[in-house]
């Protein structure tokens, strides 16, 4: 038994390996597969950030609560939940027919259970950090306490960012962030995992307990992982993987457009919020004049990076909130090119003679990084900045520079995962200035006004005062400018026309495909 | 002078004059280095500078007769300064290759022995390795720019150089007047440079000049994968940043592997060229 157990495994592998599966319409649900760069370390996205682990995570884990198109919380896991006047209480009604993969109900202890865990371990902070306590009054009922009021507790709430998690599994005492069951993790959510081949593939197959009815509408769901971009852009163009979300080169989305079979799309990111920038040192001593910075904002042409470096398939994006955020404030200015003017704010800050300043990128793909470091060294060399570009041969090469503030100006990507407060307040608050830490506020801007505007909106119940204080914020920034914002990271999803309810939700394919299904027949 | 008088080497330049593919290979990198050096004079232009709207077409109306790159640069411009970089690279890789390569092929050719042994295992060591894949570790670890690379390519590519100047060291101690050098009792150092060497050099030259080819190919690959200087024009290196590009636009990427393809052309012409100069054997054919 054993033996023919191991020999149909081998089989299961080797298909994988030829890319053997046949996808598209059977006479079930039928079977998607989806073609991923990205490589999970692990399945579990509530010790591990990322798109790798959310996208299999929010398949396997179900979550208190789910988003739909406009950013308005669904019930999932609570079938309702009441926020308190004061904002410190807020209370989730758990649904009573949700069961674990193996069997077990979902208790509120479990989701006590997760969001400690995430609270404690998961490395976006803020999410959860005004969590005091958690009162499960009975089985079906959860209350979190908050120290502070926290709008963006709900979502947090979210299939990425919250998966709950077995108590009976993952309790026992082990480090959450090495557990073993990461690597075989068993949730409530729609797909059970049936087999996680790291580096390889992850095969999903349909929880037929699944606490909402008629779901989910597929059999069986693989992540097959191909890290070489071309040979992911065959199996794409050949029918062998049916999805490809988070593809953001220009010449990959030209390509795929061109496939009558397939479509491409640009929505599902919102929540992810991309946004890629030039950063500035505001504490080298080149810098810390705004007039420079504000100059080189001046001489850079962002719509000829994002229409002639980008092939047009990027959003122009002009201050800290991506744009298609309800926060983003359009009213900031833009900068648009202005080379005279750039040239006479240098001439006042007294660098009227010029100056050197080096630029560092992420090294990786390059035409959101290297090709606009190169594009700066050339434009800014027309108002008088010799920019010396500062190759580095690996991530954390990278990543140890500018962490150690070690730099001028570099190139980075930084999301804003849905709530300014976790993903925006990081850049800016200058109590985040933290030696050694990636993408903390390692621009080392420090302006006491933005630090209380966003810990006054960190806690501002009322979105319409929240906004407001948001965009005070915005307006403040886009005027120290310790950032210049350039663009909106193009991710897009391609997927075959016959998918029914294809992933273009805020979290896009990082959310449950519960919904998601081949047309009859 | 006595035609039966002539020195060695003016019979083999006599012979290379009279090899027209090596005197053709000699004149196009004659050209090329004229190029690079003096292009400038003929044609002004700054490689880095946005001139125009990106991926421009050869030979169109605009000033730029083989149209502009991603970024709207100049490519002649890019060409003309990313030639001297390129050449650079290749010589100093080539001249490090020998340094190392002629050290190691005469000491362990000369003394034989354990020093033998010891050096060979050494260069063996070298000789298994990956050669681009332990360029591109070296270049990685010190980071990228032209002097790292030609060092890390240099490192890379001596072990042949070494084994070849060993096979001539072993053939040549033998011979006669080797004996009779040792016999009056010149030191090993003096035979090894001053009556050794000089016998052993037309292979080496040739060699010499055919890593040159090697390096200049070796930038290419370097810069092709991105590991390449960002700061210093090299045609590798405009290979590199315009390779993402290639199915909208050839020529970024055409011109500058065209020009390689004409250099390293031309220097193993010249390299069997002065092959065939040195080898009395094939002169008299």
């Amino acid at each position: 038994m054993t033996r023919s157990m191991r020999a149909v495994g081998g089989l299961v592998a080797i298909a994988l390996a030829l890319g053997a599966f046949s996808s598209g319409v059977s006479a079930d649900g039928g079977r998607l597969v989806i073609a991923s760069t990205q490589v999970p370390r692990h399945l579990n996205g509530a010790v591990q950030s990322g798109i790798a682990t959310a996208m299999p995570s929010t398949q396997i884990f179900a979550s208190p609560l789910r988003y739909d198109e406009n950013w308005d919380p669904q019930p999932y896991l609570a079938k309702s939940w009441e926020v308190s006047g004061d904002g410190m209480k807020v209370t989730l009604n758990l649904v009573r027919n949700a069961l674990f993969h193996d069997g077990k109900p979902v208790r509120a202890a479990d989701v006590a259970f997760s969001i400690r865990t995430v609270r404690d371990n998961h490395p976006f902070k803020t999410m959860f950090e005004p969590v005091a306590s958690i009162d499960t009054p009975d089985d079906h009922t959860v209350v979190i306490n908050l120290d502070r009021p926290h709008p963006a507790l709900l979502l947090a709430l979210s299939p990425a960012l919250a998966p709950v998690l077995p108590e009976h599994v993952f309790g026992d005492g082990d480090d959450p962030k090495t557990h073993p069951a990461n690597s075989a993790p068993i949730g409530s959510g729609p797909f059970m995992l049936e087999e996680f081949t790291p580096g390889e593939a992850v095969v999903l197959k349909k929880n037929p307990n699944f606490f909402i009815e008629d779901r989910p509408r597929l059999d069986e769901i693989i992540i097959r992982i191909i890290k070489d971009p071309s040979a992911l852009l065959i199996a794409m163009e050949k029918g062998e993987a049916d999805m490809y979300p988070f593809m953001a080169g220009s010449q990959e989305i030209r390509r795929l457009e061109k496939v009558e079979r397939l479509a491409v799309t640009d929505q599902g990111y919102a929540a992810v919020g991309p946004i890629s920038w030039l950063a500035f040192n505001t504490r080298s001593p080149k810098l810390s004049d705004v007039r420079v910075r504000q100059a080189i904002a001046y001489a850079v042409d962002r719509d000829f990076i994002v229409k002639a470096l980008h092939r047009g398939v990027s959003k122009a994006q002009r201050g800290p909130i991506i744009e298609s955020s309800p926060f983003f404030d359009p009213s900031i200015p833009a900068y648009d090119v202005d080379l005279d003017r750039a040239r006479s704010l240098l001439a006042d800050a007294g660098f009227a003679d010029g100056m050197a300043l080096t630029v560092d990128y992420i090294p990786g793909p390059k035409e959101q990084q290297q090709t606009v470091a190169e594009y700066l060294k050339s434009q800014l060399k027309k108002v008088g900045i010799d920019i010396t570009v500062r190759a580095a041969p690996d991530f954390p090469t990278w990543s140890k520079r500018i962490s150690n503030h070690d730099f001028e100006l570099t190139m980075d990507v930084v999301f804003n995962w849905g709530d300014p407060v976790i993903g925006v307040h990081r850049t800016y608050l200058s109590t985040n200035i933290v030696k050694g830490v990636i993408w903390s506020n390692t621009q080392q801007y420090a302006n006491e006004r933005v630090d209380e505007l966003l810990n006054q909106a960190a806690v501002e119940t009322d979105p319409a005062k929240r906004k407001r204080l948001y965009a005070e914020f915005q307006r403040i920034v886009a005027g120290d400018l310790p950032i210049y914002w350039i663009n909106a990271m193009p991710y897009h999803t391609a997927y075959d026309k016959r998918l029914v309810n294809p992933p273009v939700g805020i979290w896009g394919a990082m959310h449950p495909l519960d919904r998601l299904e081949w047309p009859e027949g | 002078m006595d035609e039966s008088a002539q020195s060695p080497a003016a019979e083999a330049w006599i012979a290379f004059c009279h090899n027209i593919p090596a005197l053709a290979g000699l004149l196009i990198l004659l050209g090329i280095v004229a190029l690079t050096l003096y292009g400038t004079l003929f044609y002004a232009g700054d490689a880095y500078e946005i001139v125009w709207a990106p991926h421009e077409k050869p030979l169109t109306e605009s000033d730029f007769p083989l149209g502009t790159d991603y970024l709207g640069r100049d490519i002649v411009a890019g060409l003309i300064a990313g030639g001297g970089p390129t050449l650079a690279v290749g010589l100093c890789a080539a001249l490090l290759t020998m340094v190392i390569g002629i050290a190691f092929g005469a000491l362990a050719g000369y003394y034989g022995g354990w020093v033998d042994i010891v050096l060979m295992r050494i260069t063996e060591f070298f000789q298994v390795l990956p050669a681009l894949l332990f360029a591109m570790v070296l270049v990685t670890l010190f980071s990228p720019s032209l002097v790292t690379i030609a060092i890390a390519i240099g490192v890379v590519s001596w072990p042949q150089t070494a084994r070849l100047t060993r096979a001539e060291f072993l053939k040549i101690k033998e011979l006669e007047y080797v004996t009779a050098a040792r016999a009056i009792g010149t030191r090993d150092r003096r035979i090894i440079w001053k009556v050794i060497l000089p016998n052993a050099a037309p292979p080496l030259i040739v060699s010499a000049t055919l890593t040159v080819g090697v390096a200049i190919l070796f930038e290419a690959g370097i810069s092709f994968l991105g590991l390449g200087d960002p700061n210093t024009m090299s045609w590798g290196l405009m290979i590199g940043m315009n390779r993402e590009y290639i199915l909208d636009a050839w020529w970024p990427v055409t011109f500058p592997g065209l020009a390689i393809f004409l250099t390293v052309f031309s220097v193993s012409l010249l390299g069997d060229g002065i092959n065939d100069a040195f080898n009395p054997r094939l002169r008299e054919r």
